[in-house]
């Protein structure tokens, strides 16, 4: 059978690279999209402990939760960044230095 | 046998695609490799035995959130349609020389081993038991949802209208101001 892990394994490294691409890129749709992999690491954690040591299912509770918050998140924040292009004609993050205009 | 094949597609779905992601210049390739990564965690998730978060997961994120970062690219595209992607190493200063390097790699190593050790001593005693492969979890889940976390069911619902409202408002075009 599959080891739990492997499970634990390839969360660590969807984790890495969350924080590479957030490290990294300038543009700051590609940093929410950074924030999504993180996510997805977390849920898989909970998922993967669920079945491999408490063996109910509340890890999948926590899994659709943490769902609906990054839906919610990458809405709002995709918001945000379109309000920014209006009114700074750039989505670099190092032009976001002041809340108002 | 089944699940062994699928979680090593899914693995390799999601180690392939991860890198691409996060080594191509383009925003838009990016988003579609996060796609195929998204879809490779719905594989891991079936072969955890988890169905109805597997087809959440694909509805929500695939026909979700990367189509409206899609969009976001796409609005947002301009001049800047390549993203001025830097190196990761060439972005963060020298902050020592080779001497002080070699000590946080040598430090880093004994950490790493030190806690490596803790973290297998205490996953091998824990009780690892399995349950069965194949039993439909979407009965169950949902009673777990209106009984036991029907608070935060409800809260989940009020963030959800807060979201929709307040991106409503935050996208909508003032005249005034530009």
């Amino acid at each position: 059978m599959i080891p739990l892990a492997a499970y634990l394994g390839i969360s660590v490294f969807l984790f890495i690279i969350g924080l590479v691409i957030m490290m990294s890129r300038k543009n700051i749709v590609a940093i929410l999209l950074g924030i999504e992999f993180i996510l997805n690491a977390a849920a898989l954690n909970f998922v993967a402990y669920s079945r491999y040591v408490t063996n109910n299912l509340d890890g999948h509770i926590f899994a659709l939760f943490i769902i609906v918050i990054a839906a919610a998140e990458a809405a709002v924040g995709l918001a945000i960044v379109i309000r920014f292009f209006q009114l700074k004609e750039t989505i670099h993050i190092d032009e976001a230095t002041q809340l108002r205009n | 046998m089944f699940i062994k094949i699928m979680f090593l597609l899914s693995a390799a779905l999601i180690l392939g695609t991860g890198v691409m992601a996060a080594v191509t210049k383009n925003i838009m390739h990016s988003c579609i490799y996060l796609l195929g990564s998204l879809l490779g965690i719905a594989g891991l998730y079936i072969t955890l035995g988890a169905d109805f978060v597997a087809v959440t997961q694909i509805m929500v994120y695939v026909g979700g959130v990367v189509i409206l970062m899609l969009f976001a690219v796409m609005l947002t595209g301009g001049k800047e349609f390549v993203s001025k992607t830097q190196k990761l190493l060439g972005l963060i200063p020298l902050m020592g020389n080779r001497c002080s390097y070699s000590f946080g790699v040598i430090g880093a190593l004994v950490f790493g081993g030190i806690a490596t050790k803790l973290i297998l001593n205490i996953v091998s005693h824990l009780s690892i038991k399995e349950v069965e492969p194949y039993e439909s979890t979407i009965e169950a889940l949902g009673k777990l949802l209106i009984t036991e976390h029907v608070l935060a069911f409800e809260i989940s619902s009020v963030l959800l209208l807060g979201a929709l409202v307040g991106a409503a408002i935050i996208a909508r075009p003032r005249k005034k101001d530009w």
